[in-house]
């Protein structure tokens, strides 16, 4: 027996030189054959035991060398006893690197690395203790958004009822309304046509229209002006002082003087054209102003801008009915309706049966107008018609909106499932970087915005989460990235956009901005509504981590 | 993130590819270059005289004087148009044959500048010994060469200076009579020569006549002599003219090359004669041409007066030692001749006539007289991966994780100025980079380093220490009054720039890069011995300055103008801080130092690539020129941005670029700040496995890379060969310049650079086989010269290996190169039609210098045929017969096999032979001392064959044999 004790160890010593970086699930295929023989796991090539492990290519797949790096792309399998197991890459078999990966040392000569595996284990476990920590405190945080999410359910289910129930009423106070504004309307139809021949209600809807149209062409030039001095900004800013083209100085020289800008090169010189810096922003704001005298009954440009709108919005029918009372009024009616009052009464029956008669005359040849039912009385009911119609509209819209947010909340589209994200939905983010400050509104829009006076820019608004199609709807990594676009065009450039990356945090924050290609800006925070709770099958890392992800 | 803004003007052009366009008003042609005007109008001038054209120069027989023992000759001489004026004419022949011949004004008004050899030189020159020369009544000559074969004639009246051989000659200076030295005057005011010739008194008649018989040489006006104006700006011209006109014609030689750096063919185009390439002539003036031409005679960054003339029967050449402004007409009145105007702004005459025979010849001479490439550290062969810009120290742990994670090599991670707080290099921005010896620290723990931007504009702020301790020292260029500093515009704003040719700056900007602290102000503390160092914008680069450069008339230490040393100037800027990073530690290290603006002598410190290219075919394909012609130019370590600068390169164009930058020399991926990233790791397959693939081959042959660079180190001869100098004699081999061979690998490539394309058509010079490298198909070419086709899909580069070569090969990939250091090694055995075959490695720490003094090891490798039936493959060292030769610089007494670096890789042995092309099945495969291998045999076409088809290979696993030790390997 005492052969057999001998050779043992020695058998198994070599078994495990020759199974050096073989996989646990691979071990068993690592035997010879009776002829002392070994095929190649992809079948190609039966070869000598011998050269199994022996620091030189005989497999067209490699898997004859897992050990020694001698074959390329072979996952080489450390032990990590004491730690987990690891795969690694064959170009760091033997490069004479330690890796933390492969904490055993088994990777390199006899040597060359400790078993370090104690160590980067504890701080593994320490480091995933802390990471458990955090997810513990951040799922707390986020039951909290669950539970507002909820709550804000109940709200708008509340919201839904009510207004449910008050547009029951008001559709039939309109449908009441409707009723009366029409009776009054069919009266007095013919009567409006007939004011609205009125060459000065003509005319009024004739300026009225023309008004709108100047409106309209104004508000496409203030657009239109408002973009060109975004360029010359943009110009100003970021020309390339390179090559001196007289062109582009020209224009930067000339929007500066209109803009009554200090010249760029001088800005931030020295502490003087800080200063500078300041009267820039307050005269940026008088680009579009003029300093002309105005008239007294002209508008100025702040009252076209806030005024003009009303005005436009009048309603000129009922304009034109008061106008009639207006018109009316003084001598009410015509010296024939009035006379009465200067004649005696003695022959006033007389009077007034031939007045009558000579006004029904007259009326029926269309020489007079007859009284009619009082147009400001049809106005009003019209008026009141609409009021109440705007207001059921309104409330349909409230009730909507209500339906639709809370749509939203429990949409893995929306706020998530469980509707975690409701809770940060317009919560701003912010964090400084450079000269500037960069702010997110989750859902909203994310901003540039110099600390030191000039244009904030639109960096994007909220589009999707992480539209990748690797990455299934509802996953944790679906919620880890939220896309920003469309946001104000570089200068002969894209449109800036914002990819914001986010993982579990106990705060809402932003911690890095960076623009890795121009106008391509990359966001980083942290959110308790990433903070998944945990559940017993999460915590161990059971993966296999092939490629180089050092487990610290 | 300001530069967001401050490019947009960049961007409008790569929104539109088809808007790429120099900006040629930015730079003169010759017409609006007062002296090139001048010189070109006395070249037609005698073109138009025809036979009655006689230069004015002679020499005054009376006044030589030869000294024997130094091999000088000197002469006085004078111009039949100012007989006043004297001029001074020196030959001197060199112990390699070389001849120099010098001209300049003898006691001037002023002094020409004659310090451009002085930098370019790698030491003074050894005179020959025993000259004899022939004083004769017409001629002075002297004969002299190894076989005696060489002749110099000073011809008297006119003057003329040939050089020939063998009865013949090869180089004539003033063939033509378009020598020229403008001499220094005092400027007579325009009216009164008006005045006086509007008089009608017989004075007046003089001074008219005086005028005309000049005139017949010299144009009738003063043209722009005394002030020139470019656009908006003015260069005052202090001195007047001063310009040098030469004519060097090659009678017998109908092909020139050189004068880098054009993006041209090889094979200079011709810039006047009957129907020119191009109109204007080559220019010589180091700028910074943004968006550069693919086809243009145009200036660019870097200078090199030197050129090949080159004929099957010979090849010789000139060296210009000139450092200003020159403008070269080149034409070829016949297929076997070519004639050469060079008109230079100022500067002495200082040329080197080089008199081959061979191409190899060219190189040697050329090499003792401006040294060779020192050996580079051996990490800067690998793939250095660069970005306008990283943005922060993050951002560089991100790309190298990324490159780590999908297992791409790469050595060099690089930093272009947005590292830099306002553009104040060495001042670190620690908003985006908090952490910068951290972050090299994590770079430089898988073996890598750093490359980092110092460019030489100094901020003018009183904050920035590097500008304000040059200033205090007072060793900043100086405006045309020669009083203050000069001030111009460039990335970092208002700027003044250091003048490297005052010797007080040296020792100073050594200082500046050590990485501790110093007594005596600025030290670069925030950075380790893993960062090196990248010059760019050294022409100089001036945004607001004259052709985007500094203007003429600003002035350098010793009064010098700028116009006198402008090609000088970033030379200097670079050879400082190569010498500051080699300083900087206790032991020297080699430093790495890349440039964008050269000049001869410029090779023997640092690397350079050819600029701001675009993202186009044409420029890819033109960047393999441009490499080829900068590498016979001597600058050998060269390479052009893969990708591009400017532009969005698809998927196939970066590949297609990547198969030509594992090719070159220095292998460099770059992108402008406008750009989409495009690290390989970004790419979808199968461009990404393509591009790993082809990174992981530049890192297999970085053995015969470092190997070619040790023989240029010591011969001078190039790192990639274009086929003229592999085949000197093959005439239809000299206009090519889309193939090229790797040192004396025998590896031969043609890269293919144009879209779409799955075939490549690759001329094979000689009767030989060439094997592809991929798939051993065995090719014939034919002693006329063939041209076969190979397919070339995306995934295919043409790469053979010529008959008769063995390449020694890394197999395994790793990370980076420093942890291929205790690899195996693969032979590649690729038998030539006579079965034998030869190849070298060379190896050392490549890092310090200790192979100077021995520590290293270089091998040959050879197939025979001792017997009929036995091919015999061996290992020998090459260092114990050679010890002179091993080394650049040094002449080893003696070399140790067990060396201390040979005794750190004797564990290094060959893990495998591939034999290629062998007869037939072996029967037996042994060790010479006894042990039988392991062997497998693959039949196919034998070397000796005459058809073609996939070779036979025969691969002996693991032949248990070492790299440091001698061995044999016997197959019968």
């Amino acid at each position: 027996m005492l052969w057999l004790l001998l050779l043992l160890p020695l058998r198994t010593l070599g078994a495990f030189e020759k199974t050096l970086g073989v996989s646990p699930d691979l071990i068993s295929k690592y035997v010879p054959s009776k002829s002392n023989t070994w095929t190649c796991l992809d079948g190609s090539k039966t070869i000598s035991w011998d050269d199994v492990n022996d620091d030189s290519c005989d497999c067209a797949d490699g898997s004859d060398e897992p050990g020694t790096g001698a074959c390329p792309n072979q996952p080489f399998y450390c032990k990590n006893e004491g730690h987990i197991g690891s795969f690694i890459p064959s170009s760091r078999v033997r490069d004479g690197l330690c890796e933390t990966s492969c904490c055993d040392g088994s990777d390199e000569r006899p040597g060359v690395c400790g078993n370090v595996c104690q160590e980067v284990g504890q701080a593994y476990k320490k480091k995933v203790e802390e990471e458990m920590k955090i997810r513990k405190t951040g799922a707390k945080i986020r039951s909290t958004y669950i539970a507002y999410a909820h709550k804000e359910k109940k709200r708008l289910d509340g919201v839904i009822e009510s207004s449910a129930a008050e547009i029951a009423i008001q559709e039939k106070e309109v449908s009441r309304l409707r009723d009366i504004a029409e009776r009054a309307e069919s009266l007095s139809a013919a009567a409006l046509e007939l004011k609205q021949q009125s060459p000065l209600y003509i005319s009024l809807i004739t300026h009225s229209n023309a008004l709108k149209s100047l409106q309209r062409e104004h508000k496409k030039h203030l657009e239109r002006e408002k973009e060109l001095s975004n360029i010359l900004d943009a110009l100003r800013t970021g020309y390339n002082p390179n090559y001196q083209d007289m062109a582009v100085l020209e224009a930067v020289r000339g929007w500066e003087e209109i803009a009554g800008l200090p010249h760029i090169n001088d800005v931030g010189k020295d502490s003087v054209s800080d200063e500078e810096a300041g009267v820039q922003e307050d005269t940026s704001s008088a680009v579009v102003e003029t300093n002309e005298e105005l008239d007294d009954e002209m508008w100025s440009a702040e009252e076209l801008d806030k005024d003009l709108d009303d005005l436009l919005n009048s309603d000129y029918v009922s304009l034109l009915l008061e106008h009639d009372e207006y018109v009316q009024s003084p001598p009410e009616g015509s010296v024939l309706f009035n006379l009465a009052s200067y004649l005696p009464d003695s022959i006033l029956p007389q009077y007034e049966e031939f007045r009558d008669a000579l006004t029904t005359w007259l009326v029926t040849l269309g020489v007079i107008k007859g009284e009619t039912p009082s147009s400001t009385d049809t106005s009003r009911s019209r008026q009141a018609l609409t009021d109440a119609e705007n207001n059921l509209n309104s409330l349909k819209k409230e009730k909507q909106t209500a339906e639709n947010d809370l749509k939203e909340i429990f949409n893995i589209h929306g706020y998530g499932y469980e509707g975690e994200w409701k809770k940060l939905d317009g919560t701003c983010l912010r964090t400084d970087v450079g000269d500037y400050t960069y702010e997110v509104c989750l859902f909203g829009e994310a901003k540039q915005i110099p600390k030191k006076g000039g244009s904030t820019f639109s960096l994007g608004k909220f589009a999707s989460w992480n539209p990748s199609t690797d990455v299934k709807p509802g996953d944790e990594s679906y919620y880890q990235k939220q896309i920003y676009n469309r946001g104000t065009r570089c200068w002969n450039g894209p449109e800036r956009n914002v990819v914001l990356l986010l993982s579990c945090g106990t705060e809402n924050v932003l911690n890095s901005v960076v623009e890795l290609e121009k106008c391509e800006y990359q966001f980083t925070g942290t959110t308790p509504a990433l903070c998944r709770p945990l559940d017993g099958s999460e915590g161990k890392d059971g993966k296999k981590s092939y490629g180089g992800k050092d487990e610290l | 993130m300001r530069s967001v803004a401050l490019f947009g003007a960049i961007a409008a052009l790569l929104a539109l590819p088809e808007a790429f366009a120099v900006k040629s008003h930015d730079f003169k042609t010759c017409s609006q270059s007062g002296f090139c005007r001048r010189g070109r109008a006395l070249a037609a001038r005698a073109q138009e005289a025809q036979s009655s054209w006689k230069s004015p120069y002679s020499v005054d027989p009376t006044s030589i004087s030869v000294s024997p023992e130094n091999a000088t000759a000197k002469a006085a001489v004078k111009s039949s148009l100012y007989p006043e004026i004297k001029f001074g004419l020196e030959l001197r022949i060199h112990d390699d044959g070389v001849v120099r011949v010098l001209m300049d004004e003898v006691d001037g008004l002023r002094k020409r500048y004659d310090e451009a050899a002085s930098w370019a030189l790698v030491s003074e020159p050894t005179l020959s010994k025993g000259i004899r020369w022939a004083v004769g009544k017409k001629e002075l000559r002297a004969t002299f060469g190894k076989t005696n074969d060489i002749e110099i004639v000073l011809q008297y009246e006119p003057l003329l200076v040939r050089l020939r051989r063998g009865g013949e000659d090869q180089i004539v200076l003033n063939g033509r009579g378009l020598l020229h030295m403008e001499h220094f005057r005092t400027q007579t005011l325009k009216e009164t020569v008006e005045e006086v010739a509007s008089d009608e008194n017989a004075e007046g008649q003089e001074v008219l006549q005086t005028e005309n018989v000049r005139a017949w040489f010299e144009g009738d006006s003063e043209d722009d002599y005394w002030e020139e104006k470019f656009s908006s700006w003015t260069d005052s011209k202090p001195k007047g003219p001063e310009s040098l006109s030469l004519d060097i014609t090659f009678p017998n030689h109908g092909t020139v090359y050189g004068i880098p750096q054009h993006a041209t063919n090889l094979s200079l185009p011709s810039t006047t004669g009957d129907s020119p390439s191009y109109s204007d002539p080559f220019r010589l003036y180091n700028a910074d041409v943004f968006e550069y031409l693919a086809s243009s005679p145009m200036s660019l960054y870097g200078s090199i007066p030197v050129m090949h003339a080159h004929s099957a029967d010979s090849t010789v050449g000139i060296f210009n030692a000139v450092g200003s402004e020159t403008w070269i007409d080149i034409s070829y009145p016949s297929k076997k001749s070519t004639q050469t105007h060079w008109i230079s702004e100022s500067g002495i005459m200082d040329v080197f006539l080089l008199p081959g025979p061979t191409p190899e010849d060219i190189f040697a001479q050329y090499a003792r007289l401006t040294g060779t490439t020192a050996l580079p550290p051996h990490w800067s062969l690998g793939y250095h991966q660069c970005r306008w810009n990283y943005v922060s120290s993050d951002d560089v742990r991100t790309v190298q994780r990324r490159f780590d994670e999908e297992d791409m090599p790469v050595d060099v991670f690089w930093l272009d100025i947005e590292y830099a707080q306002d553009h104040k290099y060495f001042i670190w921005d620690h908003k985006t980079f908090p952490d910068p010896v951290e972050m090299t620290n994590d770079v430089a723990a898988t073996g890598r380093k750093m490359v980092v931007i110092v460019d030489p504009h100094l901020k003018r702020t009183s904050d920035y220490p590097i500008y304000q301790e040059a200033s205090d020292l007072d060793v900043l260029v100086k405006p045309k009054s020669g009083e203050g500093e000069y001030e111009g515009w460039c990335w970092s704003g208002s700027s003044s720039w250091i003048d490297h040719f005052n010797p007080a700056s040296w020792d100073w900007w050594v200082s500046k890069f050590k990485t501790s602290q110093i007594d005596t102000g600025f030290s670069w503390t925030e950075s380790t011995e893993d960062v090196h160092i990248w010059n760019d914008m050294n022409e100089p680069s001036i945004f607001n300055g004259p052709e985007i450069t500094m203007p003429k008339d600003t002035i350098h230490y010793g009064g010098w103008e700028h116009r006198d040393v402008h090609n000088i100037n970033g030379m200097l800027f670079h050879n400082n801080t190569a010498q500051a990073v080699r300083l900087r530690s206790e032991i020297p290290k080699r430093p790495f130092v890349l440039t964008r603006s050269f000049y001869a002598g410029s090779q023997r410190i640092s690397a350079m690539w050819t600029g701001d290219n675009l993202g186009t075919w044409d420029h890819m394909a033109v960047g393999i020129k441009m490499v080829l012609a900068n590498g016979i130019a001597g600058m050998a370590f060269a390479g052009s941005d893969v990708g591009g600068f400017f532009g969005n390169p698809e998927p196939e164009m970066l590949v297609r670029w990547y198969q030509v930058g594992i090719f070159s020399p220095f292998f460099r991926a770059h992108a402008h700040i406008d750009t989409k990233r495009r690290e390989p790791f970004l790419l979808d397959e199968p461009y990404e496995s393509i591009i790993r693939d082809l990174l992981r081959l530049r890192y297999t042959m970085l053995p015969i890379w470092y190997t070619a660079f040790r023989e240029n180190s010591i011969s001078g001869m190039p790192i990639v060969r274009p086929h003229y100098v592999m085949f000197p004699q093959d005439t239809a081999g000299f206009d090519i310049d889309d193939q090229f061979f790797i040192g004396s690998s025998g590896i031969l490539v043609k890269p293919v650079t144009e879209k779409e394309k799955t075939e490549a058509t690759v001329y094979l010079a000689e009767d030989q086989v060439y094997y592809d490298y991929f798939n051993q198909y065995a090719y014939r070419g034919a002693s006329k010269g063939k041209y076969i086709t190979v397919t070339a899909e995306l995934h295919q580069i043409p790469v053979f290996i010529r008959g008769g070569s063995i390449l020694p090969t890394r197999e395994r990939p790793r990370r980076s190169s420093p942890l291929m250091k205790l690899d195996p090694f693969t032979l590649r055995v690729a038998l030539s039609k006579t079965g034998t075959a030869r190849g070298e490695l060379y190896l050392d720490d490549g890092i310090t210098y200790s192979h100077q003094q021995g520590e290293l090891v270089w091998r040959e490798f050879v197939a025979e045929k001792p017997k009929k039936k036995t091919v015999r493959i061996s290992s020998r060292d090459l260092a114990s017969q050679n010890p002179g030769k091993a080394v650049d610089g040094v002449v080893l007494a003696e070399y140790d096999p067990k060396n201390a670096f040979a005794k750190e890789i004797e564990e290094v042995r060959v893990e495998k032979i591939v034999v290629l092309g062998l007869n037939s099945k072996p029967s037996a495969v042994k060790l010479e001392s006894g042990a039988d291998l392991k062997w497998e045999f693959v039949p196919g076409v034998a070397a000796s064959e005459k058809k073609e088809g996939t070779a036979s290979v025969l691969t002996i696993k693991d032949p248990k044999v070492l790299i440091t030790t001698d061995w044999a390997i016997l197959i019968s």
